[in-house]
């Protein structure tokens, strides 16, 4: 398929059209939990909006079979958890932390990590506000994060297995989610609570701590470490009273493999956000990032997908080939978007993802491999998005900015989100030498010719400001 | 406020940082409590309009007053105000120091930061707090504490003796680190409904929204910052593990996780105080406590009147309505 086809954006008619040619044998090669009886999910993408993704009808994917490999695995997510579930596997409800506790988790073979907090696209994809209208009538104000549609997923025990444990990460965090989790626990599930402290700037005028470095260069007080090992051993003892298995070189070779999935989506975003032809679209490149967190309940199988995208779009830049125009405007996009439609949008209107920061850096860090695994997984997850300052967080993209590699930047807000309210301003006076839009993202179904317009205007803009 | 002269303040933002530490400065402890309408506004220029009023109104009020301050003790209560720290600190250049504040039981991680914050404090100060000179503090600032709570106690007696309208005029002096309380204030025996006070912050300005809802009712007790919460704090060891562990063991704050602990405090204040129904105070975006309103209704068995509020004077009216109606409903329930 990747010779035959030239890489383009495609709806869902046409990747039904493409899927007839696909050979039976392919279909049932890919699978998850490498079971050949039930865990084929190979689909063309009209499959899930027919199931309920209504969004997709209006969305643009890449067109290789590895992109096709990446939506049938992603959506298939939820039927995974289950499946997980009924064969014996203890399902485990990771929540806040976005990257660090499922390793853990994964160390265990019997026992699959997943983030509940994804559900938070489920309202976008589905158009439908029946999840924030439940979590509305459970009590989450309307002024707050979409992620509270997890708290009706909960409630309504639909959208995921019952999970046999949940790790709830609080701390220096947004305050939406603490307080969903809060109403989680109050629905009668037991949480085990996490501290995530706060990783304080270095300031002159401090004394009396020993700092050291993150791997990204982030200082933090080395005590903050030491609080963290607490945690995730306290995580690991949680795991061995309920998986049969509980060797500590387990642990090793988990970190092992997240890194290997690191460095490969280390890889592919080095290759997409520098190749001069875009060879992968926006929206397939945010699902790629967020895969980090937990692989998708099947990290064997994510990290083979993302091994297939990575050589179709190596394959595709050493052509000079892509998805988007060659003079399309690099873009910078802060904070991910909760409706996946504005990166097709952005794309529509001739802008290009050069780089991103969509909260999770402490998952696309490597964890170091050669020290004590629990000190190696605090050191990584100091390096969290939302821990620390708002110059912190998006150093990378100041950095993008001021080495001329972004034109503007845009950054996808939700009304009443803490960091959000709080960070926005900051973001725009730290790169003040870029125009910056910053977009409230509207709820379901919101996304009105009025928005359109002004991500049109931008565009523009940014289309004069760099011809 | 009059004798406020420059760079003499040390400005704070919550119930877990000991104003014993930072008193011991020199300077003197503010707590940045300000909500007005006005401040917030100007707040406006420097976080998104959907920030919490009370934060967007400390911004401004620091950005005016930042000769005043040589430095601000900031926490990781809630996500806002700790991000608050940030922007002061971009905006002003002033000294900015932030305890990390556990969400969860993590005695440790606050009895290492107050150990932190007072290293900070000693330098700022550019002497050593001595035991003597943390004895002093402590007494100095128990024996506020103890006229606040005369105060307190006739508010809460039966029936209630002072109103909260005159017994925030009286905290305002202690958040503001004023050298003296004001001992007396005019009794007012009531016999209006009594009802308990929970939420978001009492700013300095929200006298009179205090004072619209005592029109009707009688508050008898608190959980708000900017009233009685300080009055929880009770040293008994005159040193620093004695400081660390009385504002540790308080009642817990609302964003403490789990929150069992907050709710069991304010059952058995509400039952203590003989309260008839709940006034639920919360501010525009103050997620700790939006999120918290349907289950308090749930958790205590009292009619709530939720009132939610950016700190401007505009719907009051309506809010007076509200008030009588709730009353109306109380009295027939007695």
């Amino acid at each position: 398929m990747r010779d035959e086809i030239a890489p383009k954006k495609i709806g869902l008619a046409d990747w039904s059209t493409q899927f007839r040619e696909l050979d039976d044998s392919l279909i049932k090669k890919y699978r998850y939990y490498g079971n050949s009886e039930w865990g084929i999910y190979l689909s063309p993408p009209a499959t899930f909006m027919v199931y309920g993704a209504r969004e997709l009808r209006k969305l643009k994917f890449d067109n290789s079979l590895a992109a096709l490999r990446l939506w049938g695995f992603t959506f298939t997510e939820g039927e995974r958890l289950f499946r997980a579930k009924q064969s014996g596997k203890h399902v485990i409800a990771t929540m806040g932390d976005l990257g660090t506790v499922p390793v853990i988790v994964m160390a265990f073979p019997d026992c699959v990590p997943f983030y509940p907090d994804c559900t938070w696209w489920t309202p976008f994809f589905n158009e439908s506000t029946v999840l924030l209208d439940k979590a509305g009538e459970l009590g989450a104000p309307e002024a707050s994060c979409f992620v509270r549609s997890t708290l009706a997923a909960f409630h309504k025990m639909a959208y995921f297995p019952k999970p046999e444990l949940l790790f709830a990460s609080t701390g220096a965090s947004c305050d939406d989610y603490s307080c969903i989790m809060q109403m989680v626990e109050d629905m009668g599930y037991e949480l085990t609570w996490l501290e995530m402290p706060y990783r304080r700037d270095h300031s002159d005028y401090y004394i009396g701590d020993d700092y050291a470095a993150t791997n990204q260069g982030l200082k933090y007080a080395k005590r903050f470490e030491s609080y963290l090992i607490e945690e995730y051993k306290r995580v690991w003892q949680k795991m061995q009273k309920i998986s049969r298995t509980s060797e500590p070189a387990q642990l090793i070779e988990s970190i092992r493999k997240n890194n290997r999935l690191r460095r490969l989506v280390v890889k592919i975003k080095d290759v997409v956000y520098n190749a001069p032809i875009a060879p992968l679209p926006g929206l397939e490149m945010m699902v790629i990032e967020f895969g980090n967190l937990y692989g998708y309940a099947d990290i064997d199988e994510w990290l083979d997908i993302l091994e297939m995208v990575y050589e179709t779009i190596d394959h595709r830049a050493q052509k000079g080939i892509g998805v988007l125009e060659r003079d399309a405007i690099p873009i910078a996009w802060v904070t991910p978007t909760a409706d996946p439609q504005l990166l097709n949008i952005i794309e529509d209107q001739g802008g290009r993802v050069v780089a991103t920061e969509y909260v999770i850096n402490q998952a696309l860090v490597e964890i170091e491999e050669d020290i004590e695994p629990f000190s190696a997984l605090a050191r990584s997850f100091l390096n969290a998005s939302l821990i620390g300052s708002t110059a912190d967080r998006i150093r990378r993209i100041t950095e993008a900015v001021n080495t001329g590699r972004v034109a503007g930047v845009i950054i996808t807000n939700m009304l009443g989100c803490s960091h959000c309210a709080m960070e926005t301003r900051i973001i725009e006076k730290e790169l003040e030498k870029v125009p910056v839009l910053a977009i409230d993202v509207p709820a379901p179904l919101g996304i009105t010719e009025q928005l359109r317009t002004r991500v049109a205007a931008f565009m523009e803009m940014l289309k004069c400001t760099t011809s | 406020m009059k004798d406020i002269t420059p760079k003499t303040l040390i400005g704070y933002t919550c119930s877990y940082i000991p104003v014993e530490l930072l008193s011991a400065t020199g300077l003197r402890p503010y707590r940045l409590l300000h909500g007005d309408i006005g401040l917030s506004k100007e707040g406006d220029k420097s976080v998104r309009i959907d920030a919490c009023p009370l934060i967007k109104s400390n911004i401004a009020y620091v950005l005016k007053n930042r000769s005043r301050f040589a430095a601000l003790v900031g926490s990781t209560g809630c996500d806002m105000s700790r991000r608050m720290n940030d922007v002061i600190k971009e905006l002003t250049g002033i000294p900015v120091y932030v305890l990390n504040n556990p969400r969860t039981d993590n005695a440790r991680i606050y009895n290492d930061e107050i150990d932190w914050l007072t290293k900070q404090l000693q330098q700022i100060a550019r002497r050593k707090f001595t035991d003597q000179l943390i004895a002093q503090e402590i007494t100095s600032w128990k024996s506020k504490r103890e006229q606040l709570r005369v105060i307190d106690e006739k508010r809460k007696s039966t029936p209630s003796l002072v109103s909260t309208t005159d017994f925030h005029k009286a905290c305002i002096s202690y958040y503001q680190g004023a050298l003296d309380i004001p001992k007396s204030l005019c009794t007012s025996p009531c016999d209006k409904p009594r009802v308990y006070l929970l939420g978001s912050a009492i700013s300095y300005e929200a006298n009179p929204i205090l004072q619209l809802i005592e029109n009707d009712l009688r508050i008898v007790g608190d959980y708000n910052c900017g009233l009685s919460r300080a009055l929880n704090i009770r040293i008994k060891e005159m040193n620093f593990d004695g400081i660390k562990k009385a504002y540790y063991d308080q009642p817990p704050c609302i964003f403490k996780r789990p929150h069992k602990e907050y709710y069991d405090h304010i059952e058995i204040s509400v039952n203590e105080l003989n309260c008839s129904g709940i006034v639920a105070w919360t501010l525009d975006y103050c997620d700790q406590h939006e999120f918290e309103v349907q289950r308090i209704e749930h958790m205590i068995d009292r009619p709530v009147l939720r009132i939610r509020s950016d700190f401007s004077f505009q719907n009051m009216s309506q809010l007076r309505t509200r008030v009588d109606a709730f009353t109306e409903m109380l009295c027939a329930m007695k």
